[in-house]
């Protein structure tokens, strides 16, 4: 009987103590919680302009509703599915040659015996992450320039007259996925040099003790190693398959070859934002997301099978 | 163990390998500094690669006297100042809270967080509640609607969690309250980290493109982004320039100029970026053990 009021008393004391604690935690959350609500989860909410005739003067829940027009009006017309074609294709040409690059990379960086050398060439390539498109865009434009450009100079040398690179579909593509590639390879490196930094040496002693050159080491004992972190890598990678960069594309980007350069997100830009269709290019970003999350989703499911889920 | 024939040809192939990578990072940008060097006949001869022809800095007088970029690198320095600032006092205060675990419903708020990570709001509904709030044209704009990287916040709430708690309970019997214990105890500890994480942000505040192009419309309000992008990108701007140009510099191409306006974004990142590497290592590591 004793026992049991003590018990219950230090329960209470307890509660009273957590919830005495929890005060100004919350004091100090709740800005938190108002800029999640605010920032995220209100425009998360506002998405539902998307099935509405959206003007300024209803505002979001005054306007009238429309249903699934928007959508529809999005997948009959010709253009929208070339845009949606586009984003698609331009982001897995980059999961296809940009993935690999940052692992190749690190492996032949992990190869070099001198410290001095391998400092230096990491110093360089992790470099070009820290400028934004901006200055790539404009670093491309500058090189592959009709007129003036470095690279048109040589190339007017050899065969006599320039190439037009980003007015040409295809030599288009090819600088927008080798810019994104030259941008990001170094730096994608410190991860993968961090994992195969972890692995036993012994492993590789004993592997040329057998006789295995570099080539075999490095396939039968640097890439197994390296496997569970490029499976969580290309989890991440492929929930971002429905997004190019806005940045890069639109610095990138030229009415010429707007038929392969024209995205989701520089559509919601430029029909959206700057022509004020706000319900149709809405509907086009809640497309985007939807996609975007049922992809995460589904990689991860998939990676689950193989043990190397991240959630 | 020697190494064998096939293992040199490997050596000597992969540091040949490694240097033309390193000279293709290296090239564009010493290219443009050249080019922002040179004067107009030699870059229109196609004479300069990576050595300025024919020397001149009037790329660059032309635009400092002839653009707003003064005004524009001003504002990209109080954009980022204040920006790293806001994130930071903000992103402390969701880690911290969510770090203790006797906090309620910290779970929920963690995945609710989370999940803003997975699913976007898409850059129309985002534009409409900054205009609604009354934000276009402030840099209000700028820093609120990113204040908190969801990703930064967790690696924050990760690095409090792995504090030694002797220190906190050493803390409480010496009648140490909620917010003492984080200001006098818990972010002295946390300084390389928060360190860390200003960098992050500040990295992206300087580097802000998108947010200014959408919610900032009043020209003498850009940051150097979106000034940098008109000039390379609008043919109105160089020619703004062209009558601003006085006739004795005629010598000079808008190349240069707006090489010389690339440089101007480069070369800060540049002075800084031997201090920076170090810490983004660090902070890359962090972040990927958690995940």
């Amino acid at each position: 009987m004793n026992e049991e009021m003590i018990r219950k008393n230090s329960i209470k004391l307890k509660r009273k103590k957590r919830f005495k604690q929890n005060i100004p935690l919350l004091l100090i959350f709740f800005p938190v919680i108002i800029f999640y609500l605010t920032f995220k989860y209100a425009p998360i909410m506002g998405n539902i302009i998307a099935f509405k005739e959206y003007n300024f003067f209803d505002g979001i829940f005054g306007s009238p509703w429309v249903g699934f027009h928007n959508f529809e009006l999005l997948f009959t017309q010709t253009q929208t599915l070339n845009i949606i074609r586009n984003t698609l294709m331009l982001s897995v040409l980059q999961l296809v040659f940009g993935f690999p690059a940052p692992i190749i990379l690190a492996i032949l960086l992990n190869e070099v015996r001198k410290m001095f050398f391998k400092r230096t060439i990491q110093t360089i390539v992790y470099l070009p992450h820290f400028f934004n498109w901006v200055i790539i865009g404009g670093i491309v434009l500058t090189l592959f320039s009709m007129e003036s450009g470095f690279i048109n100079h040589w190339i007017e040398r050899w065969t006599g007259e320039p190439y037009p690179f980003l007015y040409k579909p295809l030599s288009w593509i090819g600088v927008f996925i080798s810019s994104g590639i030259w941008k990001e390879m170094g730096f994608g490196t410190i991860i993968y040099l961090a994992v195969i930094g972890m692995i036993n040496p012994s492993l590789y002693e004993s592997a040329s003790i057998d006789g295995a050159n570099k080539f075999r080491q490095i396939w039968h004992i640097t890439l197994p190693q390296m496997r569970p972190t490029i499976i969580i890598l290309f989890i991440l990678a492929t929930g971002n398959v429905m997004e190019v960069g806005f940045d890069q594309v639109y610095m990138l980007q030229n009415p010429v070859v707007s038929n392969v350069a024209e995205v989701i997100s520089t559509y919601i830009y430029r029909v959206g934002l700057l022509g004020a269709q706000f319900s149709l290019s809405a509907a086009m970003g809640l497309f985007e997301a939807l996609v975007g999350l049922v992809l995460v989703l589904s990689a991860n499911w998939i990676a689950r099978k193989f043990d190397q889920g991240l959630f | 163990m020697k190494p064998t024939l096939g293992d040199k040809i490997f050596y000597v192939i992969n540091y040949i390998a490694l240097s033309i990578i390193s000279l293709t990072c290296l090239f564009p940008i010493v290219h443009m500094a050249a080019l922002s060097l040179s004067d107009s006949h030699s870059i229109m001869s196609g004479h300069v690669s990576i050595w300025p022809k024919g020397w001149t800095i009037e790329a660059y007088i032309t635009l400092f006297q002839g653009t707003q970029i003064l005004g524009a690198f001003k504002n990209s320095v109080i954009i980022t100042v204040v920006g790293v600032g806001l994130s930071m006092l903000f992103t402390i205060m969701a880690a911290y809270p969510l770090s203790r675990k006797y906090f309620y419903a910290r779970k929920t708020f963690t995945l609710l967080m989370v999940f803003t990570m997975l699913f976007g709001a898409g850059m129309i509904p985002s534009y409409l509640v900054v205009k609604s709030l009354g934000l276009v044209d402030t840099y209000f704009a700028i820093w609120f609607p990113g204040l908190i990287s969801t990703y930064n916040m967790l690696v924050m709430k990760s690095f409090f969690e792995n504090l030694p708690e002797e220190l906190e309970e050493a803390a409480r019997i010496d009648g140490c309250g909620e917010i003492r214990l984080l200001i006098n105890i818990i972010l002295p500890l946390s300084v390389p980290m928060i360190a860390t994480l200003s960098l992050f942000y500040g990295v992206g505040y300087w580097n802000m493109f998108m947010n200014v192009l959408i919610y900032i419309n009043e020209t003498d309000k850009y940051n150097l982004s979106v000034l940098v992008q008109q000039m390379v990108q609008s043919q109105s701007v160089m020619q703004e320039l062209n009558e601003v140009m006085s006739e004795d510099i005629q010598n000079i191409t808008p190349e240069s100029v707006k090489a010389a306006g690339v440089m101007v974004m480069v070369i800060p990142m540049l002075l800084v970026y031997p201090f920076l590497q170090k810490y983004f290592v660090k902070g890359v590591l962090i972040g990927s053990i958690k995940g």
